[in-house]
């Protein structure tokens, strides 16, 4: 047997496998870390935008996210009614849903709830998008719903006593209460004519999103317990709509799968005809 | 297949499992991530690659008998195999592309960084209240009312209004947090709070209160000396 010539075909098999290696090595790193995110589905047919009890939202997948006592800036509150919330979301292609549900005990006329978004490419801070000291933010987007009104409240802020409601209305809200339980339906359509003041949907990209709820049970004294900044809180997580199903994936799997049976068809050749030489 | 490829499989098997199995579950280490594991092995495999073709015979030896069960000649039993190794590699080939460019669905990897580099006036300061146990009492009454509600009574992270914060409170019980801070540090990130982190530490999420609005820089350090007492943790020192 050549040695030269067996060391030039073992290089190239050496080179084979050290690339197969890395291709295997290189997908197990690239996994992202997980998050917590509500996602909505791409449906077909119209949105149950005025129904919180559609039979459609039981194929949303629901995500459930912890609340807290917002402590972050005055005036705060030491204890909430609601402690966690659960999410689910739908989208058509055009109109965007989203159903918050959530234990109350009592069914109350000052309850409400609240959707933020942040707006724009720049992160902002998840308490109105206050300003950061050393980082320039963004503004957010809050949809508002209270009970007694039983609509949708598109409203905008950067930063702590700049919440104003848009002079455009384009969020519709609608709640009904139910066995202890609240479920309220917001939607939009995914992306409007004001991309500085309004969140945008873009089918498969992420979005920061978070949450609040009032309680609007009173003390003795006939006072709001849970009222402006006294409220419960979620931290950033994330939305994303779903986009339609892409199968290019399936496309580039093939031809490398081909590509490599011509490598090995190629390689085998060669060292057949190194032995028979 | 040859004697001279059996040493250099064992040689190969007992590296991963040694780098996935053992290392881990030796105190003070933790799992390898893959990457690093397949950085290992590679070098290994260079290692014997190199060994194993220092002469022509020993070249020969090795790679003969690779060449013999690729070419399928006179492989006798082992035809089985060559046939699945065939059919296996272009498949996984195509599986590992359809991973890497498959959209993944996931959401955007966040790396915070837990404990960003203070601003430079924030360094190294010393706390200018004497440690006297009424301070350090007072100290402990004041994190009671400002601080606990999130970092809890215990000084674990866990007080009642933690649980829908990401990033969650602080434990300072834990050796990793305050214990390998100075007092300057604790005072800057409680002067400035969330918002005042650097860009690193992702000051959007953060929901740490700007205390320097509500409370004067004599209540903050004393709040400091209480939480190291609270946690039984001491300051990091340079000595």
């Amino acid at each position: 047997m050549n040695p030269v010539k067996l060391s030039a075909r073992w290089s190239a098999y050496v080179k084979g496998v050290l690339i197969a290696t890395l291709i295997v090595g290189g997908a197990a790193d690239g996994s992202a870390q997980e998050s917590v995110a509500v996602r909505a589905s791409l449906v077909s047919g119209a949105l149950p935008v005025d129904d919180p009890n559609a039979a459609a939202w039981n194929s949303a997948a629901p995500a459930v996210f912890p609340m807290s006592p917002q402590v972050h800036w005055p005036d705060r509150i030491q204890e909430v009614t609601v402690q966690d919330l659960t999410v689910r979301a739908l989208h058509d292609g055009t109109q965007v849903a989203f159903l918050l549900e959530y234990d109350d005990p009592t069914q109350d006329p000052d309850d409400a709830a609240a959707i933020e978004f942040m707006v724009g490419d720049k992160k902002a801070h998840f308490a109105h998008g206050q300003p950061m000291l050393l980082v320039d933010g963004g503004p957010v987007n809050i949809w508002f719903w209270k009970h007694k009104d039983n609509k949708g409240v598109d409203m905008w802020a950067k930063g702590f006593g700049t919440l104003r409601p848009h002079s455009h209305q384009d969020v519709t809200a609608k709640g009904e209460y139910a066995n202890g339980k609240w479920r309220i339906v917001f939607s939009r359509s995914l992306v409007t004519e004001h991309p500085d003041e309004d969140m945008q949907v873009t089918p498969g990209q992420f979005i920061n999103i978070a949450f609040a709820v009032w309680d609007g049970r009173k003390d003795a004294t006939g006072q709001l317990i849970e009222k402006g900044s006294q409220k419960a809180v979620s931290s950033w997580w994330y939305f994303r709509a779903e986009p339609p199903p892409d199968y290019s994936g399936y496309l580039y799997a093939g031809v490398a799968a081909v590509l490599a049976l011509g490598f090995q068809f190629v390689l085998i050749r060669k060292l057949k005809e190194g032995q028979s030489a | 297949m040859g004697h001279s490829l059996i040493r250099p499989i064992i040689i190969m098997g007992v590296m991963y499992a040694v780098l996935k199995f053992v290392l881990p579950n030796i105190p003070g280490s933790a799992a390898l991530p893959s990457s690093l594991i397949l950085l290992y092995l590679l070098l290994t495999l260079s290692g014997i690659i190199i060994f194993e073709t220092v002469s022509a015979e020993s070249k020969d030896a090795f790679w003969g008998p690779m060449q013999k069960f690729l070419t399928g000649d006179n492989i006798g039993g082992l035809r089985p195999f060559r046939y699945g190794i065939l059919i296996f590699f272009p498949l996984l080939v195509g599986w590992q592309t359809y991973n890497a460019t498959a959209p993944s669905g996931q959401p955007p990897a966040e790396s915070r960084v837990i404990h960003p580099a203070p601003p430079g006036e924030y360094t190294g300061l010393a706390n200018p209240v004497p440690r006297t146990p009424e301070n350090i009492m007072q100290g402990k009454g004041f994190y009671a009312a400002f601080c606990s509600p999130c970092h809890g009574a215990n000084f674990d992270g866990k007080g009642p209004a933690a649980r829908g914060y990401n990033p969650p409170p602080a434990n300072f019980a834990d050796p990793t947090t305050i214990a390998m801070l100075q007092e300057s540090y604790l005072f800057w990130r409680i002067k400035k709070g969330g918002v005042g982190l650097p860009i690193e530490g992702m000051p959007w999420k953060s929901a740490m209160p700007r205390w320097e609005l509500e409370l004067p820089d004599e209540w903050i350090w004393k709040i400091i000396m209480g939480e190291y007492d609270g946690a039984h943790q001491s300051p990091r020192t340079w000595e």
